[in-house]
């Protein structure tokens, strides 16, 4: 039996510093106020924040654009002129990087954030209605997850003349065909974690009261699988990311000349030990990406997690669990 | 404060103050604690939940450790055991058989656990490793410690240890998967492993509260057939003091990581000098008293174990507490000189010959307005008329084939009165949940009637009707946790059902502030979420949900057996007193017999979807007709150790029958302790006829044909005086 | 249970049946294979490209719904998957890109597993110590890795080793040395730095997500209440986690593993073509660039069988070590 006398000691904190004013306070807030207690999250959104702003306006500081040919540097390592040298065609590799940055960035957060959303439509839908819809709807997503994607991916970007190729460009068509084959797994999570809550009491509660069907998804489905679906979004967007450069480097994803950091990446590869630059520079710029995605789902999960033991650290000598209790209490009443 | 010293000073303080007091262990104590002290390391500081435990057990006595949830009862059990994590840091000293415990390797620990020191945990659903037959598990525990033993021996070991434990063909049995057990019996597998190896102290923690009380009946009987055939010492751990009553020699109450109270189980029972033991026993409602006084109340929640207390950790909950008792922790000292009843409280003396009643603010018992009303002259809230709710069972792979019906719920029909409370009682499965989730429901294709407030689900299906009759009807819920959303603050909460309704902003918020103080909770909390409330006050936040809308029927789903004891006492005060304040009526399921007949103005016993008894509380109690409410009322243990120990209890044969399985004739007579003693003449009746409730004069009624016959000797335990 | 398995299988033989024949109107609607023959010299006149194309049962002038009609009627009646643009039978090269295929994956396939749950183990055996943390970090990092380029950093590392020596340790591509003469020991040193790369650049990319899955399964099991029963009939806390802990957290772990070996094959396809192994993988990638229609499909078609073998077998599996499903 759970011990119900237990009081989440986390929240009274949290309540405690608000004191008990008019103000309803939100759960956003503490939860918030967890993640930015969590430094390795913090630094994953700094670097993830800084990348994006560069990928916007790192253009205005390079003296060159990725289109003109420098035809005194090509193939050049880096230099006061070009930062991270020039490609064998001579254009300048930081104003590539910068490009490729954008579209990759580009890439990840539309297929992270669609992704989600027709998972969690899809997902939910599939809860609610239960029975015969459910029954059809996850035999869709099955087969879905069955196709290889990778196949498709490569048919649909090089298809023929009348292919879709010429008319869209090849970062929307990867975008499309990402989406189609991204959303099933966190569609299936969601259903499942719906299906656990449409059997929670206090969803039965609400259904007892009369509470119309849409009001009890919205009121209280949407916002108790809410901290799922964040977290899904960032791990969609590394993800798509991921997949953009993987299918990029095979040469299947984004074609030339449109530019990313796959393409960058995939292209430098012949020559990798007389052009290193070329080479690294992008294969760094995703690490970082990456990396930082990866570190702030790391936070969001913490912060999350009602359990969550971000309130302070666990103490491992008696003899000095005063002394720390007292400098947590002092650093929250500073958060404060 | 201790927390400075060193182990070893520790130590060597516990000698020297055990000297000092003379409190040595006796030489034939089997197990002898002393000074045991737990601490954990949490993430919200040092957890001090085992402050200074002492007690010795005797050869084939048995000892009850009484406490609530969080009292330290438990981990004081797994202390002994050294089943703590490496991370808690325990101090003291823990004898068994005179060699110390403490301190000993995990590996120097096993040649003990399982051989001379055993345990039976509470949750037998878990207990088992799943992938594993219990043959296998049971020789586990054989292997272990007799390594020697040939393969058959250990086998014909382990059907012995399952026939003792009255597992019906063990041979068979052997090969079973823990799954294919029902909890009782897996509970009965774990107590064979306990004693396999003719344990010398055997702990029990909360072997039966996971049980229905027909099984718990069954366990506590086994237990006291192992601990009668291996001599072992029992330590019983319970949060029931109706458990320990008739099993215990000596009681330890335990409160906040500390006993607060020992003795014979007399002295407790009878005479408590502590006013938390005093308030515990007038918690707990009694089965066999039909006199009604409001239960007594013990408010606030207990402490929090990460401060270490500087006053008596009772005291904000006392009603006695006065400067005194804030200066310092009592220590527990003889209540009267020469015997072993010993209570931590500075005002023990004054206790003696004290009704609980005047020490704790009890409220009177409400009177409704209706009580004075005969029953047939009040209106009626809510009938039910031959409603059937029977399940297909599917089996087959591509073209399912129905191989059977379960007969959830099977022609029920009953009403409820303006300003009365309906019971429905009964094992689990026997379809008294699916009652309340059909009168829920309230449908048109239902099969059979369901009238609320005048209201039929078979003429009103449009949403209009509906809307109506959820006004009628709310509905508490069992786990207070799960039935609120833990991202809705209290206010969201309770202005949910009202906000549905369409009333003004302004009237849901005064409705707000009404409904805070009418459940008795602080009106500036509603602007906390769940997660901020002790179970107790989550309950009541439920319950004022429920009367949000000003319905005239409560459903209450076990509305109080997830609360603590003394929690429990509170929200029962509540209900009554709402009840009788606003009119309501309630319908409720529980399986806590006492609970019921405190509460209820008419029970009903259902049993396998049907209903066998039905009729006023007090009649059915204390009267029972038909020998499934006889057996059920017999297997309820009483907080009364003089009762628990002469009394006659009605030990039902094996576990409720699939609803699939039910035979034709009378359902119950595959476990009814009347047909067993029947000649097979008289027999016949029972299995080929299905008895009907009969009508009566009074207001009870039965459905069997041999009313009051006599009992199977088989099924009836006597304990002799031990 | 055999029954349920039928029943399983059949589902999945349909949605095999659906996922091929949408993948082949995709192919058939975009592929264009005349386009290619263009570029050929001398350049055939477009009436030769059709005839051509028509003698290999590839009429650009159908519309694609009969071509999907023709193309199926082969299938289910004389099982044949029709041919490429440039002549080949795709029955005849699928049994050899299979096996290619299977030779490059089985090794690595094995190893990983046996490498992913025993260092899982071994990290939930010494949770929060240092080679708990180095190791489990390492599987993280192989989330934000990207499988191909994971590929190619190995085999540039192999690369520079070659050069560091001097001579050539190992073949980084290829799947043996063709022409060569020798005895049974030559073949085998060949065989064997031939394999080593691409075997271990795909174990360690792979082992991680199995490490990690091992662990956390193992840790939610060391506290349950049946290890706690273990030790309290006398056993030592590690015989406890290894007799019993360590048996039920392998049911979730026996799943996931059937489940994810055809995610291992669809990993293949950035490791043939990084190694140059021409397997399944590369050949479908290869198909595509060059507009071939019935090639493309029947990849397609056998990375679907392949996964619905997987999930079977995941049944089959949860149904051997679990025996509460046992007994439906």
């Amino acid at each position: 039996m759970t011990n119900l006398n237990t009081i989440d000691p986390a929240a009274v904190l949290d309540e405690g510093k608000f004191g008990d004013d008019e103000v309803v306070i939100g759960k956003s807030r503490i939860i918030l106020r967890r993640f930015l207690r969590n430094r390795t999250a913090v630094a994953g959104l700094a670097i993830f924040l800084a990348l994006t702003l560069f990928s916007f306006i790192g253009g205005f500081f390079g003296n060159w654009d990725k289109e003109t040919i420098d035809p005194f540097n090509i193939g050049m390592p880096p230099s006061a002129e070009h930062p991270l040298g020039t490609s064998q065609a001579g254009i300048d590799l930081y104003a590539l990087t910068v490009e490729g940055t954008r579209v990759s960035i580009l890439i990840g957060v539309v297929v992270g954030l669609v992704s989600v959303l027709i998972a969690a439509v899809y997902g939910c839908t599939m809860a609610f209605f239960g029975r015969k819809v459910d029954k059809v709807m996850l035999f869709i997503l099955e087969a879905l997850i069955m196709m290889p994607a990778l196949l498709v991916v490569a048919v649909a970007t090089s298809g023929g003349a009348n292919g879709l190729k010429n008319t869209v460009p090849s970062w929307l068509l990867l975008i499309i065909v990402l989406l189609v084959f991204s959303w099933m797994g966190t569609a299936r999570l969601i259903r499942s974690l719906s299906l656990s809550l449409m059997q929670r009491d206090f969803v039965k509660a609400s259904q007892y009261m009369g509470i119309p069907p849409h009001r009890i998804v919205w009121r209280h489905l949407v916002p108790n699988i809410g901290s799922l679906l964040v977290l899904e979004v960032t791990r969609g967007v590394t993800g798509a990311i991921l997949a953009e450069v993987a299918f990029s480097f095979i040469g299947i994803g984004i074609k030339v000349p449109d530019v990313s950091l796959g393409v960058l990446i995939g292209q430098s590869t012949s020559q990798v030990s007389t052009f290193p630059w070329m080479f690294w520079a992008p294969l760094i710029v995703m690490f970082l990406l990456t990396g930082s995605l990866a570190m702030m789902n790391d936070g969001l999960r913490d912060a999350f997690d009602p359990s969550s033991s971000s309130v302070g650290r666990a103490k491992r000598s008696k003899a000095t669990g005063n002394a720390t209790g007292s400098a947590t209490g002092k650093k929250q009443k500073k958060i404060k | 404060m201790t927390s400075n010293t060193t182990a070893r000073d520790t130590a060597q303080g516990t000698d020297e103050r055990l000297h000092a007091a003379g409190l040595h262990a006796p030489a034939s104590a089997v197990l002898s604690v002393r000074d045991l002290n737990v601490r954990f390391n949490t993430e919200n500081g040092v957890v001090h939940a085992v402050r200074g435990v002492d007690f010795d057990v005797m050869p084939g006595k048995t000892l009850g450790i009484v406490g609530e949830s969080g009292s330290g009862k438990s981990v004081t059990s797994m202390a002994i055991m050294g089943l703590l994590p490496p991370t808690a840091e325990i101090t003291g000293s823990v004898r068994l058989q005179g060699k110390e415990l403490l301190g000993l390797s995990d590996k120097a620990m096993c040649r003990h656990r399982g051989s001379d020191l055993a345990m039976v945990f509470q949750d037998p659903l878990s207990s088992l490793t799943p992938v594993y037959t219990v043959g296998t598990q049971i020789i586990e525990a054989l292997t272990v410690h007799n390594p020697t033993m040939s393969k058959q021996a250990k086998e014909a070991r382990a059907v012995e240890l399952l026939g003792l434990v009255g597992i019906p063909s063990p041979k068979d049995r052997l090969k079973a998967f823990p799954h294919e057990f029902s909890g009782g019996m897996r509970q009965r597998v774990m107590i064979a492993i306990a004693i396999a190896n003719n344990p010398r102290v055997l702990i029990a923690d909360e072997p039966t509260t996971a049980l229905d009380v027909t099984i718990q009946a069954q366990v506590l009987e086994v237990l006291h057939a192992a601990q009668e055939e291996t001599g072992a010492a029992v330590v019983m751990i319970t949060h029931d003091l109706g458990v320990v009553a008739g099993m215990a020699d000596d009681i330890m109450v335990m409160y906040a990581g500390r006993p607060v109270e020992t003795g014979s189980v007399d002295d407790i029972y009878y005479s408590p000098r502590m006013p938390y033991t005093m308030g515990l026993l007038g918690a707990v409602p009694r089965v066999d008293v039909a006199e009604k006084s409001s239960l007594v109340p013990i408010d606030g929640i207990p402490p929090n174990l990460t401060q270490p207390p500087t006053g008596c950790s009772f005291a904000p909950r006392c009603p006695l507490a006065s400067e005194a008792c804030l200066d310092g922790e009592p220590d527990l000292r003889a209540v009267a000189p020469g015997t072993g009843h010993r209570a931590a409280c500075i005002k023990s003396e004054a206790l003696a010959d004290v009704d609980v009643h005047t020490v704790f603010a009890v409220p009177d018992v409400p009177v409704s307005r209706f009580d004075s009303l005969p029953r047939h002259e009040r209106k009626t809230v809510l009938e039910l008329r031959d409603v059937r709710k029977h399940f297909p069972l599917m089996k087959g792979a591509l073209i399912k084939r129905r191989i059977g019906t379960v007969k959830a719920v099977d022609g029920l029909s009953f009403d409820i009165r303006e300003g009365e409370c309906f019971s429905i009682v009964g094992e689990s499965g026997c379809g008294k949940t699916t009652t309340l989730l059909e009168i829920m429901e309230f449908h048109k294709d239902q099969d059979g009637e369901v009238v609320i407030g005048g209201l039929s689900n078979k003429q009103a299906a449009d949403a209009k009707a509906k809307s109506s009759m959820r006004k009628e009807l709310q509905m508490v819920f069992q786990d207070p946790t799960g039935a609120l959303d833990p991202r809705f603050t209290v206010y969201e909460v309770l202005a949910e059902p009202m906000e549905n309704l369409g009333m003004p902003k302004a009237a849901i918020r005064k409705r707000i502030m009404e409904l805070m103080e009418l459940v008795g909770l602080q009106a500036d909390h509603v602007n906390r979420f769940p997660n901020q409330f002790s179970g107790g006050q989550r309950q009541r936040i439920g319950i004022a949900r429920a009367l949000a809308v000003n319905p005239r029927l409560v459903v209450l789903d076990e509305p109080v057996s997830a609360l603590d004891v003394s929690v429990q006492a509170g929200v029962i005060n509540l209900l009554d007193k709402l009840r009788a304040e606003l009119g309501l009526s309630y319908l409720m399921v529980a399986h806590d017999l006492s609970v019921v007949r405190h509460i209820s103005n008419r029970v009903a016993v259902m049993y396998l979807g049907k209903i066998v008894e039905i009729g006023d509380v007090d009649a059915v109690f204390d009267n029972p007709r038909h020998p499934y409410t006889r057996a059920l009322l017999s297997a309820i243990p009483v907080p009364d150790p003089e009762l628990e120990r002469t009394r006659e209890r009605i030990i039902l044969q094996g576990d409720l029958p699939s609803p699939l399985e039910a035979p034709a004739g009378c359902n119950f007579a595959t476990r009814c302790p009347v047909f067993a003693a029947l000649p097979p003449a008289r027999q016949e009746k029972c299995l080929t006829l299905e008895p009907a409730l009969e009508a009566s004069a009074t207001d009870q009624q039965f459905a069997c044909f041999y009313p009051d016959g006599e009992l199977d000797a088989d099924m009836v335990v006597v304990h002799e005086n031990h | 249970m055999l029954r349920y398995l039928a029943k399983r299988a059949l589902t999945y033989v349909f949605m095999i049946f659906l996922t091929t024949s949408a993948g082949y109107l995709l192919a058939v609607s975009t592929l264009q294979p005349a386009l290619l023959e263009q570029e050929r010299i001398p350049r055939p006149t477009p009436e030769q490209v059709v005839n051509s194309f028509r003698l290999k049962g590839l009429d650009p002038t159908l519309n694609p719904w009969e071509r999907y009609v023709d193309w199926l009627t082969g299938i289910l009646t004389r099982w044949d998957w029709g041919r490429s643009p440039n002549g080949a039978f795709i029955n005849a090269e699928f049994g050899d890109r299979v096996w290619i295929s299977t030779r490059l994956f089985l090794a690595s396939i094995i190893l990983t597993l046996v490498i992913g749950v025993a260092l899982g183990v071994f990290t939930a055996a010494r949770q929060y110590k240092a080679s708990d943390r180095a190791i489990t970090s390492y599987s993280y990092l192989m989330y934000i890795v990207p499988a191909p380029i994971a590929y190619f950093l190995v085999q540039l590392g192999a690369i520079n080793i070659n050069e560091s020596v001097g001579e050539r340790v190992f073949f980084v591509t290829g799947i043996s040395t063709p022409g060569l003469d020798g005895d049974g020991w030559a073949q085998f040193v060949d065989m064997l730095a031939h394999y080593a790369v691409p075997t271990f650049a795909i174990t360690i990319v792979g082992w991680g997500a199995y490490q990690i899955a091992q662990r956390q399964y193992l840790l939610d099991n060391v506290n349950a209440d049946f290890v706690r029963t273990a030790r309290a009939k006398g056993l030592t806390r590690n015989q406890a986690i290894s007799r019993h802990a360590l048996r039920v957290s392998f049911i979730p772990v026996a799943q996931s593993i059937a489940f994810t070996i055809p995610a291992i094959f669809a990993g293949g396809f950035f490791a043939e073509k990084i190694f140059a192994w021409h397997g399944v993988g590369s050949w479908s990638i290869d198909s595509i660039a060059l507009q071939d229609v019935n090639a493309a499909t029947a990849t397609l078609a056998y990375g679907s069988v392949i996964f619905a073998v997987g999930a079977i077998l995941a049944d089959f599996a949860t149904t051997l070590v679990d025996p509460r499903v046992r007994v439906q």
